[in-house]
């Protein structure tokens, strides 16, 4: 890959937007908030993150956003992470390695089903008031 | 320690993001014999009474979790550097700003892996703060610098999964760069 300037990223961005105004599923889009705090670094948030992305972009799922928040209270089972899907349940995801991440990405956000085996009800005690 | 310097450079950038900084700056410098790692912000800053309690592993604040005794980031800084005959400084001051000097000895056996710059840079540059970063990088004498408003200024609103994925291939085809003889 050559080099890239600012000004063809530039160009790239004004080129998708193209793309997503012709499509314009209408959908509102998906969120999935990654805790990226000490705790959730260590334990591999990152990856979690590449995976999300990769395997969002591997299904053509352009209408989500990723983000990502300090610590959840949930450090014992980080990485931890929020997925909200209009229509669906907000849930928090725990121990989301790359494997599971990728999981979220098909059961959950593709066929509207949660990964039951990685979801945590509520926050730890000293986060919810 | 936490298992990669860029996991370790993460978490201390994200102090500053907390500590409200208007501006950021990352510079990561790697050659043979030295790796130099300097965050800079103009955040809320420490006392000098702060800063010191700030090293001990079981001390927070209680601002973020109110019941809270452990706050491990700066500890795994001071670890990093102890353990691997490196130096960690940090300078801070109330209302002005703080500046954490890290140098490390790529060539000893046990500095953990350097890890993947481009992740790391993603999600700092993402992590969704009104401030600006800069990051400075370079590597056996090439070297590039990118900010996070210019980025938003080419890609609107950087969280957009569209933007993360351009965003991603700019950092890595700079990291590439940095590679290519």
């Amino acid at each position: 890959m050559a080099k890239m300037t600012l000004e063809e990223l530039r160009k790239l961005r004004e080129g998708k937007k193209k793309e997503m105004t012709q499509r314009d599923s209408g959908d509102k889009s998906a969120q999935i908030i990654i805790g990226m705090g000490t705790c959730g670094i260590a334990a591999g948030a990152k990856e979690a993150f590449d995976a999300f992305l990769d395997e969002l972009n591997s299904h053509d799922i352009t209408d989500t956003r990723i983000t990502q928040t300090g610590c959840m209270g949930l450090c014992f089972s980080e990485p931890t992470v929020e997925v909200d899907v209009p229509g669906m349940p907000r849930v928090i995801y725990g121990n989301v390695d790359g494997k599971v991440a990728r999981r979220i990405v098909r059961e959950h956000i593709i066929e509207k089903k949660l990964v039951s085996d990685h979801i945590f009800d509520k926050p730890a005690a000293d986060i919810i008031k | 320690m936490h298992a990669t310097i860029c996991d370790l450079i993460t978490d201390l950038v994200q102090n500053s993001i907390e500590a409200r900084a208007k501006e950021i700056t990352l510079n990561v410098e790697e050659t043979e014999t030295n790796l130099n790692v300097v965050i800079a912000d103009n955040g809320k800053g420490m006392s000098a009474e702060t800063l010191a309690k700030a090293k001990d592993p079981f001390w927070s604040d209680g601002t973020k979790h109110a019941h809270r005794k452990v706050g491990l980031g700066l500890p795994f800084l001071f670890q990093t550097s102890e353990m691997t005959g490196g130096s960690a400084r940090i300078e801070s001051e109330e209302g002005v700003g703080t500046t954490v000097t890290l140098h490390l000895d790529p060539t000893n056996v046990d500095l953990p892996m350097f890890g993947d710059f481009t992740t790391a840079a993603v999600t700092l540059m993402t992590y969704g703060f009104d401030g600006n970063l800069t990051i400075k990088r370079s590597l056996g004498g090439k070297e590039y610098e990118v900010s996070k408003n210019e980025l938003t200024e080419a890609l609107g609103d950087l969280n957009d999964l569209e933007s993360l994925t351009l965003l991603k291939q700019f950092i890595a085809s700079q990291e590439e760069d940095l590679l290519t003889l």
